[in-house]
């Protein structure tokens, strides 16, 4: 959990060391290239406001990172957009943009180096098959490669969610060899909690602008600290919901697609054994040759599922603390 | 020279038969025109007249003529076998020939054939185009051909030399043959006769080119006379003895076969044409008969042309001096009856025959026996005069038909000591001995069951709309009335089985007409001394509800095959529901259990099984039994297919799916009109029970996510006027039902009454009920009451508490009305509320679980099966590695339910140790 909340008005002090101390980030990723990512209170912004602009509801926007890998830090300087992709211009070279785009960087002396990609996400959706390749592909090539997500809801509730994440070694053996059935899978001990690994974010700031931040803050309306307080909850906590079922439910057909792949390779055996079948739901399904079904998806979704059960319960504990709060109030008012 | 052939020919002929039967077979098809062509055949037929001598020659240019229709097309392979049987034949006429000298036309074919044949052989590049097995045919007939003619050389070279000579002097001799078309064959044959006569010698060569121009001419005729050919052939292969050319000669021989029955019936057509010889070709049948037997059909038809002219003389169907006795005219009666069902038969000759045949007995007084045993066919002919089973009976033959089955139920009421039954033999009947009992075969109940299928197809076949089809309809009485009287007859002699079919008829004609007698009688109870004389008249007749439970418990008492039972069991129910005794249509409808074992039924007993339940639905909406009715209804409403499942029109959408015999079938199955229930009546009782079922339901459920619809079809039309870009006032019955139900969604249950019941509605619908102002008040009701529940389902939640006074206001209800719906609600846990007496309003308790909480059930749900299946993943492994499996899933299953954790630790402890 290497979430850092930082309000309008909460700024880092200083600049070269972190202040987010939240973080209880993953102690076994020993082994891993990078610990820790130090972002560039430019790059936040720059993510925030490209959410802004172009992305709305259930739409994704991406972007990539620039950066430096100093030690066992990844900073992260600069970033710039993906183009907002519309059908008409299907013959769009995104590789050849990225390239532009970063030569005209290197001409304005700003860091150039790719080291990895941003994405928005809805209510935290984001773990899906489609992240996992292109963080397969992006640390396939460039080791140190992140995947910063940025969750524009609960910033806009008033703190803001920024995430690194990286796959694990693990993981990537297994996507490295393409194999997903059931048993490579068991082999590399792999579960959805070893997946993704989420690095500390530490973001800094020149002096400069922590000046001009204090400053602010200083100005600030009081309404505007207090998104925080708001205790409506019911459609946050909805939407939650109803993301979290959808999950459930395809977990539950991906594990009834499993128990008849298993059903079936029982039954094979028990043949081979001479054995009389067990009953058979759907006996056409029996002349098929079992096809041991790709485990990724639904490590996928287990994977998701535990994010949005974290997101539940985190929202919630908060939600009680603020109602809790919000009655001690009430009560000293009286 | 027969012999010579037989030897000769052996090898080559069979070796090129199979080629040959493929060559042969188009000439054949033309065989379909003969019947067309009568006159042709007469003249056959007359022509070769007198002796044996005409008959092999008449067998010689038949062969002739196959030879020269072979050359024409050149084959010759054809050529090779046919004159060999030439050559046969020749041999068998030898003795006549000895005396006659060789016949002319004999000696053209030998001339011509050589020409021919010496021509092909010239033709260096025809040669090479042929055919391997022509080829090789050529060759052999053109040595044969050498060979054999030297022998007649003097003869053909005479032919040769004088190639056409008096034709006149055989058209003399032909003289009675009127018909112009005939020429040309008539010269041949002439041509041929005369120049046989002459025997000269000596004939110059190359006039042969002429003839075959000439036959060109004759093609159509000799395409006719094709039929004589085959007869002829296979005359001949009946009488020779080698087995070697009957197998040659199987096809052209069953051919004949066939055919020898066809050109008897042409001629027996040709004769109706002239009605003054009508009874002759009888006396000449009669006379072929006795010769049949001989196995020589074709001297014996000879022999019959000869006897023309004596013939003509006696316009009767049996010799003059014939004494007409049982025995002649069942002898008759059994010529006639041989042509029956056979190809080219003129059919309605055969019947005017018979009828001829029925009056010649009556005048000679030969009893009833015999009347009766005639009559049967003579119906049985009508009933065949249609060979085709989708056409339908003209009008006229159909009015002979009744009157001829009337005729016969006189007759048989007339003389109880008749006997008449399927499985009297024939041998065993007796017709005319009056001290016994007659016995006589036939079936009286086939007959008329076949009589009202006959009905039932000119229905179908009759436009409904036109007048016409009220004409036929007419008949339906006439009908009734038959079956009414076999009925009748039947209960005296029948057995069991014949008395249930007559039943199950006479129950066909009545289950679906509503008995507005009866009805009217219920109506008005007896007034004791009131009653008019019509009144009485009209109570005359049994009560149809009387009849129904009177024939229908007889046939399932006595019924052994199940078919007919259950028939009767569905018109009982469907009368039953026609006149709306629902519980007892129900509740036979439930006992029957139909409903199991129906799909195993054809499909006519389908189609009425689906009737059925349609009448049963509509009965039960007239009783305001809207769910019953619903039910009813469903399966035949959601398929879509309404029309075609009640047998009521064919849907044009599978019409390409189908071929052309599927579709006749189906044709055929199809109900007449007068027996059709509306289909928009049906569709509207069935929306409109929808609607009172599925509005309250979806506003008693707008929340729950597992709502399922109750009407598929319903919803389809919600979202077909939904779909609506201007929504104007309704015009279909759909779109009234559709606008009533946005209504009563709201609850606004006088807006809905409006749209279900206007001026359009009642002229669509509701009037086509029997009892429409019950139906119409039945309806109001329930449109209130149901309104009342959606409202409070809808609306609950705005209420603290509501006056029941209020909604007795609303929804112009009186109060216990309202509180026993209310009551019903609260009981059903269907609205959260309680009654407060004293005040009479009605309480509302907030006890609806909020929108989280939904999702939460939800989710616990959705997790609670994701467990189950988890568990039953694990069950797998445990089975698959731990090898207790057996035992674990017993006990998975001693511990299904709320003891589930249990269960899964107890396996757990199993798989421990």
């Amino acid at each position: 959990m290497a979430s850092r909340k930082e309000g309008t008005g909460s700024a880092a002090t200083s600049s070269s060391s972190t202040t987010d101390t939240t973080g209880k980030g993953k102690g076994g990723s020993g082994d891993s290239a990078v610990k820790q990512v130090q972002i560039d209170g430019l790059v936040v912004l720059k993510i925030i406001k490209h959410y802004q602009e172009e992305g709305q509801g259930t739409e994704v926007v991406q972007g990539v990172l620039l950066g430096l890998v100093v030690e066992d830090r990844l900073e992260i300087t600069n970033c710039f957009p993906f183009p907002h992709h519309t059908e008409d211009d299907a013959d769009f070279d995104e590789v050849q943009y990225q390239m532009e785009m970063m030569r005209s960087l290197r001409h304005v002396n700003i860091d150039h180096l790719h080291v990895g990609w941003y994405q928005s996400t809805y209510y935290g959706s984001f773990i899906t098959r489609a992240l996992l390749d292109s963080q397969f592909s992006y640390q396939h090539a460039i080791e140190e490669s992140v995947v910063l997500i940025y969750d524009p809801i609960k910033t806009a509730q008033g703190s803001l969610s920024l995430k690194a994440y990286r796959l694990t070694p693990k993981l990537m053996e297994v996507c490295k060899e393409k194999d997903f059935s059931p048993e490579a899978l068991k082999k590399a001990n792999i579960t959805f909690e070893h997946m993704f690994e989420e690095v500390l974010i530490v973001i800094k700031n020149s002096h400069l602008i922590n000046v001009l931040m204090w400053e602010l803050e200083k100005k600030s309306a009081v309404a505007d600290k207090h998104e925080l307080l708001s205790l409506a909850s019911s459609n946050h906590l909805g939407k939650n919901l109803q993301l979290l079922m959808d999950r459930v439910d395809e977990m539950s057909q991906d594990i009834i697609k499993y128990n008849t792949y298993m059903r079936n390779t029982s039954n094979m055996q028990r043949q081979s054994r001479g054995e009389p079948p067990l009953p058979e739901e759907d006996l056409s399904k029996l002349f098929k040759p079992p096809q041991p079904p790709a485990r990724m998806d639904s490590l996928l979704i287990a994977g998701q599922i535990n994010t949005y059960c974290r997101n539940i319960k985190e929202f919630t504990a908060q939600n009680l603390g603020k109602l809790f709060m919000a009655q001690a109030l009430q009560e000293y008012n009286n | 020279m027969s012999r010579f052939f037989t030897t000769g020919s052996d090898s080559e002929s069979e070796s090129s038969l199979s080629g040959e039967e493929l060559v042969t077979k188009p000439v054949g098809g033309n065989y379909g025109k003969q019947a067309l062509l009568l006159s042709e055949d007469e003249e056959d037929t007359k022509r070769v007249v007198r002796s044996a001598k005409d008959k092999r020659f008449e067998e010689l240019t038949n062969l002739i003529r196959t030879i020269r229709n072979a050359m024409k097309i050149r084959d010759v392979t054809k050529c090779l076998e046919e004159f060999e049987l030439l050559g046969k034949a020749y041999g068998k006429a030898k003795s006549i020939v000895d005396k006659e000298g060789v016949p002319r036309f004999y000696i053209r074919i030998l001339a011509d054939l050589e020409d021919y044949l010496n021509e092909l052989w010239e033709d260096k590049e025809g040669k090479k185009k042929m055919n391997k097995n022509n080829a090789k045919a050529l060759s052999t007939l053109r040595q044969k051909i050498r060979k054999y003619n030297r022998d007649f050389e003097s003869h053909i070279t005479n032919y040769k030399q004088n190639p056409e000579q008096s034709a006149d002097e055989d058209a003399e001799k032909n003289e009675e043959d009127s018909e112009g078309s005939s020429d040309e064959d008539e010269d041949e044959d002439g041509i041929s006769a005369a120049a046989f006569l002459k025997k000269k010698s000596e004939a110059p060569s190359g006039d042969s080119r002429k003839f075959l121009k000439k036959l060109e001419d004759e093609d159509e005729d000799s395409e006719d006379s094709e039929d004589d050919e085959d007869w002829d052939t296979g005359s001949t292969s009946s009488d020779s003895d080698s087995e070697e050319e009957e197998g040659k000669q199987a096809a052209p021989a069953s051919r004949f076969l066939k055919k020898a029955p066809t050109t008897e019936e042409d001629k027996k057509a040709a004769e109706k044409k002239r009605e003054d010889k009508a009874k002759k070709k009888h006396d000449r049948k009669s006379k072929r008969l006795d010769e049949e037997e001989e196995d020589n059909e074709g001297g014996e038809w000879e022999r019959v042309r000869g006897g023309m002219p004596l013939v003509k003389e006696k316009p009767k169907m049996f010799a003059k001096g014939t004494e007409i006795t049982h025995a002649v005219v069942i002898k008759k009666l059994n010529e006639i009856l041989q042509a029956r069902g056979k190809k080219g038969t003129d059919r309605a000759a055969q019947i005017e025959l018979l009828q001829l045949l029925v009056q010649i007995a009556s005048e000679n007084n030969l009893g009833e026996g015999v009347t009766v045993k005639i009559k049967f066919n003579i119906i049985a002919s009508l009933y065949d005069y249609n060979p085709n089973l989708a056409t339908y009976m003209k009008p006229e033959m159909w009015q002979k038909c009744l009157d001829c089955i009337n005729e016969l139920m006189d007759i048989l009421f007339a003389n109880p000591n008749i006997f008449v039954g399927e499985n009297i033999l024939e041998e065993s009947e007796n017709l005319h001995n009056v001290d016994q009992p007659l016995r006589i075969r036939g079936c009286i109940l086939t007959l008329v069951e076949r009589m009202d299928e006959e009905f039932t197809k000119i229905m179908q076949n009759t436009d409904p709309h036109s007048q016409e089809y009220v004409e036929h309809l007419k008949d339906e009485a006439q009908v009734c009335a038959i079956i009414e009287r076999v009925q009748r007859y039947l209960e005296e002699k029948g057995t069991t089985e014949e008395i249930c079919r007559v039943y199950l008829r006479r129950i066909l004609h009545t289950y679906y007409k509503f008995d507005y007698k009866a009805h009217q009688r219920q109506l008005t109870p007896p007034e004791g001394s009131s009653k008019s004389e019509q009144d009485q008249a009209e109570n005359e007749g049994e009560d149809s509800a009387v009849l129904m439970e009177r024939l229908c418990k007889y046939i399932y008492a006595k019924d052994r095959t199940d078919r007919i039972r259950t028939c009767a069991i569905l018109c009982h129910i469907y009368h039953h529901a026609l006149h709306s005794r629902w519980y007892q249509a129900r509740d036979l409808m439930l006992m029957s259990h139909l409903q199991d074992n129906i799909q195993h039924a054809d499909p006519p007993v389908q189609i009425l099984y689906n009737r059925t339940m349609v009448q049963l639905g509509i009965c039960a909406f007239r009783q305001g039994l809207t769910k019953d009715a619903h039910n009813a209804l469903l399966d035949i409403q959601s398929s879509g297919r309404a029309k075609e499942l009640l047998g009521q029109g064919l849907l044009l959408r599978s019409l390409q799916e189908r071929n052309q015999e599927q579709e006749k079938v189906e044709r055929r199955r199809q109900v007449p009109f007068h027996l059709h229930i509306n289909l928009e009546l049906l569709e509207c009782v069935y929306l409109v029970s929808a609607m009172l079922l599925e509005i309250p339901y979806m506003a008693a459920h707008e929340s729950d996510a597992r709502r399922r619809m109750i009407s598929k079809q319903f919803h389809h039309q919600l979202r077909v006027g939904e779909r609506q870009p201007l929504l104007g006032p309704p015009e279909s019955m759909r779109e009234h039902v559709v606008a009533a139900s946005k209504a009563m969604k709201m609850g606004d249950w006088k807006t809905c009454h409006s749209f279900i019941i206007n001026e359009k509605m009642n002229g669509k619908v509701w009037d086509l009920f029997p009892e429409a102002d019950k139906v119409r008040t039945m309806l109001v009701r329930k449109i209130q009451e149901e309104s009342l529940r959606t409202y409070l389902f809808t609306y609950s939640s705005v209420y603290d508490s509501i006056s029941m006074e209020t909604l007795s206001d609303m929804f112009e209800l009186d109060l216990p009305t309202v509180h026993s719906i209310i009551s019903k609600m609260i009981i059903n846990e269907e609205l959260m509320a309680s009654l407060d007496q004293p005040t009479q309003t009605v309480v509302m308790h907030r006890t609806e679980p909020t929108a989280q909480q939904n999702l939460a059930l939800q989710l616990a749900e959705k997790l609670g099966s994701l467990v189950e299946n988890n568990e039953r993943v694990f069950d797998h492994k445990q089975g698959t590695y731990g090898g207790y499996f057996r035992d674990q899933k017993d006990g998975y299953r001693k511990n299904e339910g709320y003891m589930r954790r249990g269960g899964y630790r107890q396996q757990q402890s199993q798989t421990a140790y």
